[in-house]
């Protein structure tokens, strides 16, 4: 009983039932105890009573019996008749007898029955006196007179007496009638006192076990009620969260439909790089014969620059050496400059005719004049020239060191281009790939749309069920609070 | 440069629009009479010395060389470059910007012989060229003017005006020079 309280209502509910079942089966026992008593008394009593009824008629039937059959034999001679009177007397003695052991706890009976068998003892006595005066061959009618005045009365007495024990047996019969009523009356008042102490042990118990499982059920009601309240409260915030998981997912639906049409455009543009890369890499190929060609066409253009910068320096030597001639006739010019001086000083000192030689010398002068004037002109020009030819040269070298820089990079570019022509098939090999990988990417957002779109069914329906649920748990709350109302009612009255 | 481009096209022919005049004038000086005495106008030397420009009579000179070797002499006279050798002569060579006083630089090229006696050559640095004016272009000062210590005239030319070097005084000077130099060597 320690651990009572740990013991479920069922539990509890099924040891008050067996309590009260035992009881029930005690009571029962002790009724059906008290019934069998009853019936057995009773029973004894009528079996008695009706065996020994008939008995005492079998003894009247049985001197009746004799008392025909004699008469009969008297009357008639007829052995048969005799033998029918030997037999009734046979059967009145045992039944006699039967009722001798019958009654042996009876004392009143005990000497009735022996009055009946004294009497019996007579009456056979005077019978078979009347049986032998018949065989004697006794007139009927003195054999009449004598039974009539012996037998007769014997046997009135024998009828008195078997009357006396019928009316002893008739008594006895409501003595133990009565005996027997009170007996059951006992009975009867034991089954209501059992049935009452029963009635008190189960009110008692069904109060103890109401008490006891109404205290329990309120504070599990009052759990039920708490948690049916926190049940209301998880179950709105799981219907919001569903919701709002809903209103994700068809988010997350937009997102893999796009997902998906962008991946389709992944492999539309995949392919499109694909066959632009196999376009490029035809190209590549066409374009090495033409990168030997420019190559081919860039050595001649150094050759053909070679041959100009070795042409321009040859230029601008022979513009040396047309300067070298310009200085000489530059010097001459001079040098013939001032002689034409030197004559005109001369002139000035030698009269008429050195006047006349003093022109002929102005000429000469102004003629070297003009001459050094014509090779300043000519030293400009040849320097214009040498400039140009400089700067030719300059311009050539440079130009041949932008072709050498331009085939240097032209082989750069060449190289770079073969890399640009693996990279390309690299790029081919890696657009399939990507189309593969989109493809394959696309069947799993396809899948995942898929997968998403049960997901947002299952989470409205998840939403309908947290509704549900939540509607349930007010219903449990209110169900809680009804059943706590009851329990406290019931507990409290 | 080559004749078939268009600027190559027109130097050639404005060369022989210049041509045309030269040998004109050329063949016109000698088909030209006789001009008479006096109208020969002035001779004169434009010559730069120490980064100035001047002008020298032709006169008053003998003669103009160029590149002439120069000997140089030790001596105490910064002006006296040295001797140099003409028409068999030996004659001493003082450079004209010195002896103007001015600040020299380099060696002069050009040597002028100064007319008279002894022979004496000035160095200086380039020839303008001869020049011949007509009278009223050239001015010549009087004998009494001592204003003008190294100039005896001044030449106009168009846009300038050049000072006409008195070589007379130049002469002076570079004696009375080596005369106070022998005077204070007697001494």
């Amino acid at each position: 009983m320690t651990h009572f309280r740990q013991w479920t209502f069922g539990r509890k509910i099924g040891a008050g039932f067996a309590a009260m079942v035992g009881l029930f089966l005690i009571g029962g026992a002790i009724a059906i105890y008290a019934l069998d008593t009853v019936r057995s008394s009773k029973d004894k009593v009528i079996d008695d009573g009706v065996r020994r009824a008939v008995a005492v008629e079998q003894l009247r039937v049985s001197s009746s019996e004799m008392a025909v059959n004699s008469r009969g034999y008297l009357l008639t001679g007829s052995e048969q008749m005799l033998t029918q009177v030997r037999q009734a007397a046979t059967a009145l003695t045992g039944q006699l007898s039967t009722l001798r052991a019958e009654a042996r706890s009876r004392p009143a009976e005990l000497a009735l029955l022996d009055n009946i068998d004294k009497a019996r003892v007579d009456y056979q006595t005077s019978l078979d006196r009347m049986i032998a005066l018949r065989r004697a061959g006794t007139p009927v009618e003195r054999v009449g007179r004598a039974f009539e005045a012996d037998t007769l009365p014997r046997r009135e007495t024998l009828n008195g007496q078997i009357s006396a024990l019928r009316d002893q047996l008739s008594q006895q019969l409501a003595t133990d009638r009565a005996e027997s009523t009170a007996r059951a009356n006992a009975a009867a008042t034991s089954v209501f006192v059992v049935v009452l102490l029963v009635t008190a042990c189960g009110i008692a118990l069904g109060m103890a076990l109401t008490r006891v499982l109404g205290r329990q059920i309120g504070g599990v009601v009052g759990h039920i009620q708490s948690s049916s309240a926190e049940l209301e409260a998880v179950a709105g915030q799981q219907a919001s969260g569903a919701r709002e998981q809903s209103t994700a997912m068809n988010e997350i639906t937009t997102t893999t439909n796009e997902l998906s049409i962008t991946s389709r455009q992944i492999v539309e543009t995949a392919q499109r790089v694909s066959r632009t890369a196999e376009q490029t890499a035809d190209a590549a190929r066409t374009g090495d014969a033409t990168i030997d060609q420019t190559r081919t066409s860039i050595a001649a253009i150094r050759r053909q620059v070679d041959l100009i910068v070795q042409h321009m320096l040859e230029l601008g030597e022979k513009s040396q050496q047309i300067g070298v001639i310009v200085d000489l006739v530059s010097e001459l010019a001079e040098q013939t400059n001032i002689l034409a001086i030197n004559a005109t000083i001369e002139a000035s000192g030698a009269g008429e005719w050195g006047r006349r030689f003093s022109v002929v010398a102005d000429e000469i002068r102004k003629l070297a004049d003009r001459t050094a004037g014509s090779a300043k002109e000519i030293r400009a020009l040849v320097e214009d020239v040498r400039g140009a030819v400089n700067t030719t040269v300059m311009a050539t070298e440079t130009g041949a060191k932008a072709v050498d820089s331009g085939s240097q990079r032209f082989d750069e570019v060449t190289e770079a281009f073969g890399r640009i022509s693996n990279l390309v098939v690299t790029t081919s090999d890696a657009a399939r790939e990507i189309e593969l990988s989109t493809r394959q990417q696309s069947t799993a957002v396809e899948q995942t749309n898929a997968a998403v779109a049960d997901t947002a069914r299952v989470t409205q329906e998840s939403e309908v069920s947290s509704t549900q649920t939540r509607q349930t748990a007010a219903q449990l709350t209110n169900l809680a609070g009804e059943l706590l109302r009851l329990v406290s009612t019931k507990a409290g009255g | 440069m080559s004749p078939d481009r268009p600027g190559g096209a027109d130097v050639a022919e404005r060369l022989a629009d210049r041509l045309a005049p030269l040998r004109a004038s050329f063949d016109l000086s000698f088909m030209e009479p006789p001009r008479p005495a006096g109208d020969s106008g002035a001779h004169l030397l434009a010559i730069r010395s120490g980064g100035r420009p001047y002008a020298l009579w032709v006169a008053d000179t003998a003669g103009l060389f160029t590149d002439r070797p120069v000997t140089a002499l030790p001596g105490p006279l910064p002006a006296l470059l040295g001797v140099a050798t003409f028409r068999g002569a030996v004659v001493p060579v003082y450079e004209l910007a010195a002896v103007l006083g001015h600040p020299t630089g380099g060696v002069p090229r050009w040597l002028v012989l100064v007319a008279g006696t002894p022979a004496l050559a000035l160095a200086f640095d380039a020839l303008d060229g001869h020049l011949r004016l007509p009278p009223e272009a050239v001015v010549r000062y009087g004998e009494d003017t001592s204003s003008h210590q190294w100039m005896n005239g001044m030449a106009r030319l168009p846009g300038r005006t050049l000072g006409v070097v008195d070589l007379a005084a130049v002469r002076a000077s570079i004696h009375t020079m080596t005369a106070h130099l022998e005077g204070s060597r007697r001494r």
